[in-house]
């Protein structure tokens, strides 16, 4: 772990990945140029019918979806943001960078307890129960 | 190994143009680090086509019967025939569809694999006893960074189920987000509990830092809460509500067809090589060996990587067993095994991966 960290390494770090994006950006359409001209062409209105188990589709697809995703939804968002904030802490938690790690361990276990506060909560309220 | 006099100089010789010259400047060069690394996602793919026939060889072992056996010896070029079966195959897109999300949705999922290809060690090499990892792109954060684009990958299923307009397609994507979202919290906590023995986020260090003992033996628990989220992330078959066929059709795929289908197939194949990968550089260390240390340039050049192939074979060798040995849960108790079980234990996990990183004095 060194203490500064130069912008062109972090640069240099990530120009790989952009090779990578724009190489994954290009394979799929290509791969389908290939099969555009490789792959026998016929017409049919049935093939283009949307599947459902061999009657005609009846109503759209897009409904609305029950509530209880959203509440895992809005369970996931809060404490997916608070998994955060302890990735940044175990890196400086062990004293090295000059934080001392009591104060840091007596921090952090009153972040969890706080989270586990919210998680009780939920469960009791039951935003966790999946509706039948 | 005794080495005639010649034979040895010609070796240092060899050495030195490797480490003084070539590989040095080679891998300050990004540019030429990310095509060299495509190269080795080329050999990937082939991974991927092993995958599949090693899934369906043991799905016949397991259901005592053949699996391929016609193309090549023992089916080994099966692959090769779906392969030019696919790309014959006819390009269908259903006139009910949203076009440009039917068309995008296996590029998003497609990019997500790649763009976690990047950070992920897939062996090292140990020359003149100095450790190089073989890795596309050397990060302070590749841990963070794979978790960070493995989310993507939930909103390509997205769009991949919800550009369909199939009541099917539709019903898999709800079950497939309310999994995915409940696995990446318990992986998410694990993550760091390792990170804080490791004292840090990068991939390479991890694996440094369990060169005596594996944090599989120091962490068990976080081990076994990793192993199911990471089976639970890549949609293996105890978890995979979102294409449960006997239900579902093909799920999320109903609409596909031909080489769409294929891509998005393939995709979860390397979704879960990466998988076998993850689990066995952050739990199994990667590519140690407890007392292993070797200065023999040959040795040092192929064993740390056929070490991490070795162990990455053999865990996804177990979770394509897992796939004949258990039965799909339904999606009630996989919701309720990531939020009432999954998430106070690797919340336990963490406590103790704290106490023990302070008694170890890492």
């Amino acid at each position: 772990m060194s203490g500064i960290i130069e912008t062109t390494n972090i640069i240099n770090s990530y120009i790989p990945v952009a090779v990578f994006l724009i190489v994954s950006l290009l394979m799929p359409p290509m791969t389908m140029l290939i099969v555009k001209l490789l792959s026998p062409r016929s017409r049919g209105a049935e093939k283009y019918s949307t599947y459902e188990s061999g009657s005609i589709p009846t109503g759209p697809a897009r409904i609305q979806f029950n509530v209880e995703y959203y509440l895992y939804a809005i369970a996931f968002v809060l404490f997916d943001i608070e998994i955060l904030f302890l990735y940044p802490w175990a890196m400086v938690y062990q004293g090295d960078t000059g934080v001392s790690t009591t104060l840091a361990v007596i921090e952090i276990l009153i972040f969890i307890f706080v989270l586990l506060f919210g998680y009780v909560f939920l469960w009791k309220k039951g935003a966790l129960e999946w509706i039948r | 190994m005794p080495m005639s006099w010649e034979l040895q100089e010609a070796w240092t010789h060899v050495q030195a143009r490797l480490t003084g010259e070539i590989m040095v400047d080679a891998s300050l060069i990004p540019w030429l680090r990310g095509i060299v690394g495509l190269v080795l996602i080329g050999g990937l793919f082939g991974a991927g086509m092993a995958a599949i026939w090693i899934e369906r060889k043991l799905a016949g072992d397991i259901q005592e019967r053949y699996g391929p056996n016609r193309v090549g010896p023992m089916g080994i070029f099966q692959l090769v025939a779906d392969a030019i079966k696919l790309f014959t195959k006819e390009d269908i897109i259903p006139k009910n569809v949203d076009k440009l999300l039917y068309v995008s949705a296996p590029i998003i999922i497609m990019g997500s694999i790649f763009l976690m290809l990047v950070a992920i060690p897939i062996g090292a090499v140990y020359i003149n006893g100095v450790e190089y990892p073989l890795v596309v792109t050397e990060m302070d954060i590749s841990v963070l960074y794979i978790e960070a684009i493995s989310a993507i990958s939930v909103i390509g299923i997205f769009v991949l189920g919800y550009g369909q307009n199939n009541k099917y397609a539709m019903m898999g994507t709800f079950r497939n987000i309310a999994r995915m979202i409940g696995y990446e919290l318990p992986l998410g906590i694990t993550i760091v509990s390792v990170a804080i023995m490791a004292n840090s986020l990068d991939i390479v260090e991890i694996v440094n830092s369990q060169n005596p003992l594996w944090f599989a033996i120091l962490q068990p628990l976080g081990f076994v809460i990793f192993f199911i989220a990471m089976v639970a992330d890549m949609g293996r078959l105890p978890f995979d509500q979102n294409e449960a066929e006997e239900e579902l059709q093909a799920g999320v795929f109903t609409e596909y067809s031909g080489m769409r289908f294929g891509l998005a197939f393939f995709s979860e194949y390397f979704h879960m090589i990466l998988g076998s990968f993850l689990i066995s550089l952050l739990f199994l260390g990667g590519w140690n060996l407890p007392g292993f240390i070797t200065n023999n340039f040959i040795l040092g050049l192929i064993l740390p990587t056929a070490f991490l192939v070795a162990k990455a074979t053999i865990v996804m060798m177990f979770i394509i067993m897992l796939r004949w040995a258990l039965p799909r849960f339904r999606i009630d108790q996989v919701v309720d095994l990531s939020w009432k079980r999954l998430l106070p234990l690797s919340l336990i996990n963490l406590g103790w991966a704290m106490a023990l990183g302070i008694y170890l004095g890492v």
